[in-house]
């Protein structure tokens, strides 16, 4: 039986290692919208009003996300709404992959078409499996230190 | 955890309760103080999506009509007469002429219809290989220097980034880059124009003179879009490029 200590600081790793992510990967989105645009234009699956939407949008979401990752605030709910993110980008990536695109997924800023040999959709899924797993830890059990959740609900420990 | 260790805990959570209640302590509370940090996720949220939207509708351009003219020669195209003039390189496939278009489109064509501004616009077509067939680029701006003598170029060229097919795809047909003309009010024999695709080398050379030009690089690359003035490259990150220009700073 592993002590829940060692598991909250598993869970506190996993929580400011997804936290970092999401606030890296929205503030690079978030500083050029129109690159923003491009790259999710170039998955080619939505229509243009909903390509803008959508670009306008991400990356503040990714920023929420991050900051109340950062904070601790609704942990769980928190990870499940990272974790339905990332499998919309997994599927995006693999659908691009699996009709023969040659894009960037543009999950950290950059994005667009690029030309067929500089492709890295292997390395992308692999990384959004990744931190798929940090946010699934956190949806399994979501105590963490340093958490404001810890502060809003009295769990009855101290 | 299997079940029985479940309803083992949860009879020793009632025996533990039954207990603080024995001896006058009120459990904590928790259906409300539990809601709390689904309510600051909430408004968070909430907060994103009315801030992310409210910037894109102010960011959206309206439609400013365009009522200057334009003449061409060779592969430029000379819009306005105002007393500022800068060169525009772009290339129809280009999806960042295409952002480019969406954000300063209506500046520039106000700037042209005040008469502030000239704009040369230099049809570049460095994306011919990422259509299939390829040569959207070339024929896309063949056709839009077919709509200046069937004078409807600036409704043409919005018309062109507007409707920007996707890089990868077909691209526009010839069928399409005529039914634009036609839909626009274009005049003389503008399908014939479109089909024969008499400005291929002129748009051949003008990208040639273009790529190589080293006043037009950026670590030794040229990309669309790019502006230059006076024959320099200016940087469009700054987003108050336009004004400065025509200030003459």
């Amino acid at each position: 039986m592993i002590p829940g200590r060692v598991l909250d600081v598993v869970g506190t790793l996993a929580r400011l290692g997804l936290a970092a992510v999401w606030l890296v990967s929205g503030v690079l989105k978030a500083i050029d919208p129109d690159q923003t645009y491009i790259a999710v234009r170039a998955y080619d699956v939505l229509s243009p009003t909903a390509v803008e939407v959508v670009a306008a949008l991400l990356p503040w979401a990714e920023i929420a996300l991050g900051g109340l990752l950062l904070v601790g605030v609704g942990t769980r709910v928190v990870a499940a709404l990272s974790a339905g993110l990332l499998l919309v980008f997994i599927a995006g990536v693999a659908q691009a992959w699996a009709r023969g695109l040659s894009i960037d997924c543009g999950c950290f800023g950059g994005g667009g078409l690029v030309d067929p040999g500089e492709t890295a959709y292997v390395q992308e899924l692999l990384r959004d499996t990744g931190f798929l797993v940090l946010a699934v830890w956190l949806i399994v059990r979501p105590r963490a230190l340093f958490a404001l959740d810890s502060r809003l609900v009295d769990t009855g420990r101290t | 955890m299997g079940g029985a260790s479940r309803n083992e805990k949860k009879r020793r959570q009632e025996a533990a309760n039954q207990r603080l209640a024995a001896a006058g302590i009120r459990p904590p509370e928790k259906s409300s103080a539990s809601r709390m940090p689904l309510i600051v996720v909430a408004v968070v949220l909430a907060v994103v999506v009315v801030v992310g939207l409210t910037v894109l509708i102010s960011r959206s351009s309206g439609d400013v009509v365009p009522t200057y003219t334009a003449s061409a020669s060779g592969a430029v195209v000379t819009a306005g007469s105002g007393p500022v003039a800068i060169d525009v390189y772009e290339d129809y496939l280009c999806p960042a002429c295409e952002r480019f278009e969406q954000r300063y489109g209506d500046e520039i064509t106000t700037a042209l219809n005040d008469g502030q501004l000239t704009v040369r616009y230099h049809s570049i077509a460095i994306l011919d290989e990422r259509t299939d067939p390829p040569g959207y680029s070339t024929r896309a701006a063949n056709a839009a220097l077919c709509s200046v003598p069937a004078g409807v170029y600036p409704t043409y060229h919005k018309k062109l980034f507007d409707s920007q097919p996707a890089e990868g795809s077909a691209g526009l047909t010839d069928d399409e880059l005529v039914a634009f003309g036609t839909e626009l009010g274009a005049q003389g024999d503008f399908a014939a124009c479109v089909r024969g695709g008499a400005s291929a080398p002129a748009i051949a050379a003008e990208t040639e003179a273009a790529v190589s030009d080293p006043a037009l690089q950026t670590d030794g690359n040229f990309g669309t879009p790019t502006v230059a003035i006076d024959g320099t490259k200016i940087d469009l990150s700054n987003t108050s490029w336009l004004q400065d220009a025509i200030a003459g700073q």
